[in-house]
């Protein structure tokens, strides 16, 4: 018994419970919900049975259901356009930004570092700003596009079935898009500088600096980036709500936020459940590509 | 080479994309500070013609954001505290020990750092009913919430600790520290600043949780202010002064400290975010 205590003060056994206190906790709040939720999908589900841990058996049946959902074609392309288009803009801004701020003058990091105000900013908070932005006759994008020259009209971006869906993934850009801006520019920073001396001794222009030791010296950071962004914008939720509910008729909704509809306002547990599950799988294959771009750096 | 003024075009250059950049932010205060008609001018106004700040005491009397905001900051420290304690130690043994067992904790953890909370709502929704948590709203969004937190805290803490030369613990143990006492008078005093900076980002982005509590917590008077912002926004609002106000007194706190801390939190996430 004493070697017992022993242990947990000097030994092994102090660093096990440090990792155990917390894999415990983890496993109840997010392992066991998983394995959970699988089950689930596999159940009927109704107001009577919420209660009770075995359900009557359902098979594939809530699968077949939400595949013969007339919206489910059209969440999932909105889902695939939402995430694509979201990446490649906090991706492409982003790393413009990062190479900006990156060259050598007076404050560079301090006012990139002002761009991180967006990623710690409440998301329902950022989705109100940009509803107001975004408003159909009296937002000021509209304004400025109209200005600018580069629309006639009034471009209804939360109501207009064309665009509801953009207007989300504009928002998210501003969003993510410091995080993005943050990591890219650590890659950057870590390029040593006399590849670039050299090369320039050699003769070559800034784009082919760029694609020629930039883009490989950054591959692994860009692999992490982009699982990230990825990972990122299917966790995002806030902006749904606040910007434009899914609608109209779901052109907005995406399989995040269908599957809490189904939970949370139809009530259908089960469904929501087997969207959950297959929006994990989605998700399962971006942190795969994640933990992969990661492996050697997490060894340090 | 390079032109003495480049340097200071540059410099213009960032102050303008920055302007851009945070230009919601300024609409957020502006538009608080607009009358209700002059919110829906066409060509819109970028400074307010009468200034009216008497919008916000009205709304944090009118909406009750007193409750709300003390919900949150319940919410957001009960999330802190569950996050930085059973996180801590996780993040000091995942960095001291290099095995395959150690890679596989790593692995779960940033498994774990990828679950949308969308998907994990439904599961720990229905499982709370069951085991009646449902009773306890605010208690059971502060546990879901912290383990939602918790795997980013672990990986950004524990590059914090893997920059703690491990000569000087190992100097505490052998002049007779147990490894409790060095853990607590070594190796915590200093990588505090790093812990310090990550629980505060854990308590920010807690201070804004939105999907657990919005699903979990039914009585208006236990909810977290964002909740409560969601009560009056949707495609179809028509207040924006109040919403506008609302946001203000809600993100103010956030951006004060945020921009007080920056350059901290900012050289904390670049140290750990990619490690």
């Amino acid at each position: 018994m004493s070697r017992f205590f022993n242990s947990m003060r000097d030994g092994v056994g102090f660093d096990l419970i440090l990792v155990g206190a917390a894999m415990l906790f983890l496993l109840a709040l997010a392992g066991l919900p998983l394995v959970y939720n699988v089950l689930m999908s596999f159940q009927q589900v109704d107001m009577f049975t919420l209660g009770s841990l075995i359900r009557p058996f359902a098979g594939f049946t809530n699968y077949v259901a939400v595949v013969a959902q007339p919206e489910f074609w059209l969440v999932t392309k909105n889902t695939l356009i939402f995430v694509f288009a979201s990446m490649a803009g906090q991706f492409v801004i982003g790393f413009a930004l990062a190479i900006f701020f990156a060259q050598n003058f007076p404050g560079a990091s301090t006012i990139r570092g002002l761009f991180l105000v967006s990623w710690v900013m409440p998301g329902l908070v950022v989705g109100a700003l940009w509803s107001s932005i975004l408003a159909g006759d009296f937002g000021v994008l509209n304004f400025l596009l109209r200005s600018v020259g580069l629309i006639e009209g009034t471009i209804f971006w939360k109501s207009d079935p064309n665009f509801a869906l953009w207007a989300v993934v504009i928002a998210n850009i501003w969003l993510g898009l410091a995080f993005n801006m943050l990591l890219l520019s650590v890659g950057l920073a870590a390029i040593p500088r006399d590849l670039y001396e050299a090369a320039e001794l050699d003769g070559a222009n800034a784009f082919q600096r760029f694609w020629t030791i930039t883009l490989p010296m950054m591959r692994s950071t860009i692999g992490a980036v982009m699982s990230l962004g990825l990972i990122g914008t299917l966790q995002q939720f806030d902006l749904f709500p606040a910007l434009t509910e899914g609608g109209p008729a779901n052109t907005s909704t995406v399989a995040g936020y269908w599957a809490w509809q189904m939970s949370f306002q139809l009530y259908d547990f089960a469904k929501g459940a087997t969207i959950s599950v297959m929006m994990f799988v989605l998700v399962l294959f971006a942190s795969v590509v994640y933990v992969r771009s990661t492996r050697h750096e997490v060894r340090g | 080479m390079t032109r003495p003024y480049v340097p200071w075009l540059l410099l213009g250059l960032a102050l303008a994309l920055a302007a851009v950049y945070l230009f919601p932010l300024y609409w957020m205060y502006v538009t608080s500070l607009k009358t209700g008609s002059e919110i829906f001018a066409n060509p819109p106004t970028f400074w307010p013609m009468a200034p009216d700040p008497s919008i916000y005491p009205a709304v944090w009397t009118r909406r009750t954001m007193g409750t709300f905001m003390w919900n949150s900051v319940l919410i957001a420290s009960g999330v802190t505290a569950i996050t930085v304690v059973l996180g801590t130690g996780c993040a000091y043994v995942l960095a001291r020990y290099r095995s395959a067992w150690i890679d596989f904790g790593l692995f779960l953890i940033l498994m774990l750092q990828v679950l949308p909370a969308s998907v994990m709502i439904t599961p720990l929704f229905v499982g709370f009913n069951q085991i009646g948590l449902l009773n306890y709203p605010r208690t059971a969004v502060v546990l879901a919430a912290a383990a939602k937190a918790m795997p980013f805290f672990v990986v950004l803490v524990r590059a914090t600790f893997m920059s703690v030369p491990r000569e000087l613990e190992e100097a505490a143990l052998v002049d007779g520290n147990s490894r409790v006492g060095a853990f607590f008078s070594i190796v915590l005093p200093l990588a505090r600043n790093g812990i310090l900076v990550c629980a505060i980002l854990t308590f920010m982005s807690a201070f804004g949780e939105y999907i657990y509590s919005k699903s979990i917590i039914q009585d208006t008077s236990l909810q977290p202010a964002s909740v409560g912002l969601s009560g009056f926004l949707g495609p179809n609002s028509t207040d924006w002064n109040s919403i506008m106000a609302y946001s203000a007194i809600y993100v103010t706190p956030i951006l004060a400290v945020f921009v007080l801390l920056q350059r901290r939190i900012v050289s904390g996430l670049t140290s750990g975010a990619l490690k």
